[in-house]
């Protein structure tokens, strides 16, 4: 068992470094990848300036402690479009042509191979850059150390991480039935514009149990909520347990729905 | 992490124009020329174009459900927003008008922005498929612009039940409809809008004669339209210098403008004159795609087999 798991995590590597000297090939593509995503950060930091010239808090978020959050987000966001998203949006391609069976022939797990084949280092420097603005929020509050938080802010970043592969996956695999999912990319961002914004939001007649609905029922929501609230607001040990239960059921629940999409999968001869 | 019309326009490019192309019988001899056969023309690109967009529709309907999701959070952040600030009024909008106006950019997003178009350009130009509208009786510009006529018809005929249904739910936001002058105004600055994101993507597009890879500028043009257009906020509530320069720029008419013109916050001659700078906008960019495409030509080597 730990030699197999040693065995995929030098697979990784390989597959990691491999891309790596792929995407170093065009490096002029790869410097405008990377500045597209600055410019993104860029506009979300210009808008937020412009609502915090307007207010002092939201919805309970001090302009710090909000800037932390959209790091911790853009961190967050950043590691699973690095590792998973290129992958899972080749799935719907890999589905229509028929050239999943060629990952499906490989003698390695094929849910391993479909979710991780193509690591995309243009968004990788966002993790760096979430974890910039985290730093510059942390120190403009005046945040004082904390073992345990920071500790449990790694384990619920990654698991987060986990959540959200877990609900990209179970999108993803729609497409052995859809066949054309093309709009997977849009979907995720709309899905995931759930995550985007602090829980608190959710408040009022029905916004409440909406945000309820997509704490405890579709967890989506604790994926930068969690880290974010244990690092710069209360930390609630009930919301930590949470995640980390969440993060495992869900990467069951999406693993189960995968393969037994597979069996559904007729491949398509040409 | 980019916005969605950012994103749609790689991973989707229009769908190929190639196959609805082909499907037109050629005749044989010189084809019948005049405006009735342009016209005869067009209308067949249109039923084929309506028909290809129809295909997958779950995708489709899946995609329309989902939409919604990102609007009720942002009418969410917006409520905090104007709860937290304790101010009834932020540059002019009260929080209902706010909300408007988000759910209005969307119907200015619907008609102005063109997924895929420029990438869908320069990949014709890349691979050398564009040489079928050279050795074709048909224009390529006028046909993707048929194209995305299908394309936008298809789309908005489609979304009109859950937009109907939205603004429904949502009517507590606005204060009635507004005049039969003003709703004139809104319908004319959608159509404008169309124009002016269809020929600016169009120019955009033409870039790949003088580029082969074009699609990373594609991103980062799309990204900072999403929002320089005004579709995250009103671009009033930006400081001072930017809300006017920002103003002064087209890309304002592709989000910002048709919205405001149904709030009634543009009235009477300045309607009028933003009105025609819309028009000149179009105007612009038309000449401007006309004549990259025309200098582009010149150096197009027609790759591929």
């Amino acid at each position: 068992m730990l030699a197999n798991v040693g065995r995929y995590f030098r697979l990784l590597g390989h597959l990691a470094r491999y891309t790596l000297s792929r995407e170093l090939a065009f490096r002029g593509n790869f410097l405008v990848k990377v500045s597209v995503e600055v410019l993104w950060l860029g506009i979300m930091i210009a808008f937020y300036r412009t609502v915090f010239a307007r207010t002092s808090n939201v919805a309970g978020w001090s302009e710090p402690d909000y800037f932390f959050f959209v790091g911790c987000y853009f961190a967050l966001n950043g590691l699973v479009e690095t590792l998973f998203f290129e992958n899972c949006n080749e799935f719907t391609e890999l589905v229509r042509t028929g050239d999943l069976d060629f990952l499906l022939l490989r003698p390695i797990d094929e849910q391993f191979l479909v979710s991780l084949r193509r690591i995309d280092w243009g968004t990788a420097p966002n993790v760096l850059m979430g974890a910039a603005l985290m730093v510059i929020a942390l120190v403009q509050k005046g945040w004082e150390f904390d073992l345990l938080r920071v500790a449990t802010f790694f384990v619920t970043m990654a698991c987060g991480t986990a959540i959200a592969y877990s609900f990209m996956l179970i999108l993803t695999t729609f497409t052995v039935w859809m066949v054309r999912n093309q709009s997977l990319m849009e979907m995720w961002w709309m899905f995931s514009s759930l995550a985007r914004y602090p829980k608190e939001i959710f408040s009022g007649r029905w916004a409440e149990p909406l945000g309820n609905f997509f704490t405890y029922i579709v967890p989506i929501l604790v994926v930068s909520n969690v880290p974010a609230n244990v690092m710069v607001r209360v930390f609630d040990p009930f919301m930590v347990v949470l995640t980390i239960v969440a993060a495992v059921v869900l990467l069951w629940l999406s693993r189960r729905f995968f393969q037994y999409a597979l069996r559904s999968y007729r491949s398509a001869s040409s | 992490m980019t916005p969605p019309d950012g994103l749609a326009a790689p991973s989707a490019p229009a769908p190929s124009s190639a196959a609805t192309l082909a499907v037109e019988p050629l005749p044989r001899h010189a084809p019948p020329r005049g405006p009735i056969a342009t016209l005869k023309k067009h209308t067949k690109i249109l039923r084929v174009s309506l028909s290809e967009r129809m295909t997958y529709r779950s995708d489709f309907l899946l995609g329309t459900i989902l939409r919604f999701l990102p609007l009720v959070t942002t009418i969410l952040l917006w409520k905090s927003i104007y709860e937290s600030s304790g101010a009834s009024e932020l540059a002019g909008f009260r929080y209902r008008e706010m909300i408007a106006y988000l759910l209005l950019t969307h119907i200015s997003r619907m008609f102005s922005s063109m997924p895929g178009l420029a990438a869908g350009i320069a990949r014709d130009i890349r691979e050398g498929t564009l040489k079928r509208y050279l050795i074709q009786p048909v224009d390529m510009i006028a046909y993707l612009l048929t194209y995305r006529v299908a394309h936008k018809l298809a789309y908005i005929t489609m979304s009109i039940i859950p937009y109907v249904a939205l603004f429904v739910v949502c009517r507590g936001y606005f204060d009635g409809i507004p005049d039969a002058l003003t709703l004139a105004a809104y319908a004319l600055s959608l159509v404008l809008s169309f124009l002016v994101g269809f020929y600016f993507e169009a120019s955009v597009g033409m870039v790949g004669f003088w580029f082969l890879e074009v699609t990373s500028l594609l991103y980062i043009v799309m990204t900072l339209n999403f929002f320089i257009s005004g579709h995250m906020l009103p671009l009033d509530l930006l400081p001072s210098p930017w809300s006017t320069i920002l103003k002064a720029l087209p890309f304002q008419y592709m989000a910002y403008f048709p919205a405001v013109v149904f709030l009634r916050k543009i009235t009477g001659w300045n309607l009028v004159l933003h009105l025609l700078l819309e028009l000149t906008w179009a105007v612009v960019f038309m000449v401007l795609s006309r004549g990259l495409y025309r200098l582009g030509l010149k150096r197009y080597s027609a790759y591929g087999g």
